[in-house]
């Protein structure tokens, strides 16, 4: 469902120096795969994973998402894929202060074209990852694992095909980061796509593919046997 | 983006900033409250006028004694308007229904029994009645009878008869006035302001005759008034009015007039002249609060616009379009004065109450300080917010995200 052909992104600094962040990457990830990406921070993944996001656009090469491509996409479509086709988790959460769980996980519902029943659909997906307990509760009175896991919910209400997880554990205990693992591992096994991006060992060694990016470029893409 | 679902998401984002959603209202609130405050009481103080106009009468053209540049009633040290006067122009004034000539003296010490009262004193014939439209309530008005006898017979008005009789029958007392003793034989229907805000109703009348010569020992009219049967001939009436008393007095061009002649028109039509200056700088006024009220808004906003990066960049990662993120912030501006519009309003219609009744002003409460408000509110929300939401829309997600 994701093939990128030969992308890269340049940053202009301040001071005219060009930053080379991604220099040709070539990758083609299939649907219903579970992949993780691993790199050193400050090497690009975060860059990677917007691209692949249609967040940001690459500045050369060419991305297919579902056969389309996207580069020739106006601001509108490519909020519309992000909305129907897409769930972000980031490792910051970032989720809206002050508002509840459960008005956190209708944002993305708000967005959609679709005449939907918001307010349930967000409820059961805050069952879906084991918070139907805390729909009222806003983000400062969840502790960090909780609220990874309702930025979860919030990523896959709109029913996704790709789930985008940006170091997903970066902020959490161990206890914590086993719990998202295994909502992940889960959203994989009902058939979405999951890209996993991690500079941890442990965190990517439980996707079925694990490819390692350095200098800008995939210099290994390993798949486990299960 | 439906209406309902921007107005939601504006909503919340304002309750999420209570203060700051308090401040950038505020201005507002105030502009407007003092918007409803002016029309109000320029309503009510027009309205009060057009009555006191109303109670001068719309068929009448008055002269008065003494030249262009006094103000306020002549007394008894005017001497240029006399008896030979009136008949002259009744004698060659057509259409002239009622012609009344009377003397008028103010504070005038009036005492019944124990109590005492100052009031005008009038010295008046029946026509008076007729040319005022002014009836006894109860009793009889001065008669023919009265004015040939030289009768001490009076009529009084409702707060003379208030000061001195309370809730009593004043009809067959007696007052006195310049060592006179009269008998009330009626009591005038109420008349309430006239255009300048004199109580009509402070004062007694006495027959004419009686005044000039036995109370205030004079042949000079303080006034002459006259009732046209046809409203639309007292510019004509009062030109002819002028002309012969110019004649009458002698008096050629470069000489100042030593009466005034005026009609309810020419009342009307300076009165409405003060009123629309003054309306005119007070909502200049009001106007000028709106603005800064605007750019209050507007700067708040665009600090919050900055403040929120981060919610903008989440929403748009999710599916927001620019235009969803624009309509957001601008829906935010346009609540918080519309909400400001209609506090506002209400606001001004609680102060223009209050001053009413401090100040004893009349205040009318109307549609159109509410209509214009929400014009107003809506006007400034939009251009106040139309620079903050399109810096909102136009943020980059990526960056935004990062906060
Ligand atoms: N908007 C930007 N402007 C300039 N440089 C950027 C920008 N975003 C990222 N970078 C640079 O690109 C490099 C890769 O960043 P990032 O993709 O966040 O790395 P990672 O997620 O692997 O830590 C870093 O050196 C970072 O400083
Ligand atoms: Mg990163």
């Amino acid at each position: 469902m994701i093939e990128l052909r030969n992308i890269t992104k340049t940053y202009n600094k301040d001071g005219g120096v060009e930053v080379k962040v991604l220099q040709g990457i070539n990758l083609t990830i299939g649907r219903g795969e579970f992949v993780s990406i691993m790199a050193p921070s400050g090497m690009g993944k975060s860059t990677m994973m917007n691209i692949i996001g249609c967040l940001d656009q690459p500045t050369g090469g060419e991305y297919l998402l579902d056969g389309i491509e996207v580069a020739g996409m106006n601001d509108d479509d490519l909020s519309s894929i992000r909305n129907k086709k897409i769930g972000f988790v980031f490792q910051s959460f970032n989720l809206l202060p002050r508002t509840t769980a459960l008005e956190n996980v209708e944002l993305p519902l708000i967005y959609s074209p679709d005449d939907l029943d918001i307010k349930a659909k967000a409820k059961s997906a805050l069952e879906a990852v084991g918070l139907g307990d805390r729909v009222g509760h806003q983000p400062s009175e969840l502790s960090g694992g909780q609220q990874q896991r309702v930025a979860i919910a919030r990523a896959l209400v709109n029913d996704p095909t790709l789930i985008l997880a940006d170091e997903p554990t970066g902020n959490l205990d161990s206890a914590s980061s086993q719990e998202v693992m295994a909502i992940f591992k889960k959203l994989h096994l009902d058939g979405r796509t999951v890209i996993l991006v991690t500079h941890e060992p442990e965190v990517a060694a439980q996707a079925d593919r694990i490819i390692r990016m350095k200098d800008g470029q995939v210099v290994s893409d390993e798949r486990r046997a299960n | 983006m439906k209406t309902s679902r921007i107005i939601g998401l504006a909503m919340s984002g304002l309750a999420r900033q209570k203060m700051r959603t308090f401040l950038m209202m505020l201005g507002i609130v105030i502009g407007v409250a003092t918007l409803t405050v002016i029309i109000s009481l320029t309503k009510g103080a027009q309205h009060k006028v057009m009555k006191g106009i109303k109670n001068f009468g719309a068929n009448s053209v008055m002269a008065s004694a003494g030249g262009g540049r006094m103000f306020g009633p002549p007394d008894g040290s005017t001497v240029t308007l006399t008896m030979a006067d009136a008949e002259a122009m009744q004698a060659s004034i057509k259409g002239i229904k009622h012609i009344a000539p009377f003397t008028m003296h103010v504070a005038q010490t009036v005492v019944a029994g124990s109590k005492n009262t100052e009031a005008a004193v009038f010295g008046v014939t029946p026509a008076f009645a007729d040319a005022w439209q002014w009836f006894a309530e109860k009793g009889d008005f001065i008669s023919d009878e009265d004015v040939s006898g030289l009768s001490k017979n009076c009529v009084l008005g409702q707060t003379v008869v208030r000061e001195l009789f309370g809730d009593q029958d004043p009809i067959g007392e007696t007052v006195r006035l310049n060592n006179t003793n009269f008998t009330v034989v009626g009591v005038l229907t109420k008349r309430g302001a006239s255009p300048h805000g004199m109580d009509m109703d402070n004062r007694v009348l006495v027959p004419l005759s009686t005044a000039m010569r036995r109370l205030y020992n004079t042949t000079a009219l303080g006034m002459i008034r006259l009732y046209v049967d046809d409203p639309d001939r007292l510019d004509e009436v009062t030109a002819s009015v002028t002309a012969i008393l110019r004649e009458r007095h002698h008096i050629a061009p470069p000489q100042e007039d030593d009466f005034r002649v005026t009609n309810s028109m020419a009342m009307a039509g300076t009165i409405k002249g003060v009123s629309k200056t003054l309306t005119t700088f007070l909502l200049l006024l009001a106007s000028i609060s709106l603005v800064v009220g605007g750019l209050v808004i507007a700067n708040i906003m665009l600090i919050s616009v900055n403040e929120r990066k981060k919610e903008i960049g989440i929403r748009r990662a999710f599916g927001a379009k620019a235009r969803d993120i624009r309509q957001q912030f601008l829906g935010e501006a346009l609540i918080v004065t519309l909400f400001g519009g209609i506090g506002g309003t209400l606001l001004g219609i609680a102060i223009s109450l209050a001053i009413a009744g401090i100040k004893k002003m009349p205040a009318v409460l109307s549609w159109e300080p509410f209509v214009l408000a929400i014009v107003f509110s809506a006007a400034v929300g939009i251009v106040a917010g139309l620079q903050p939401a399109r810096k909102a829309a136009g943020l980059d997600p990526v960056n935004a995200i990062k906060g």
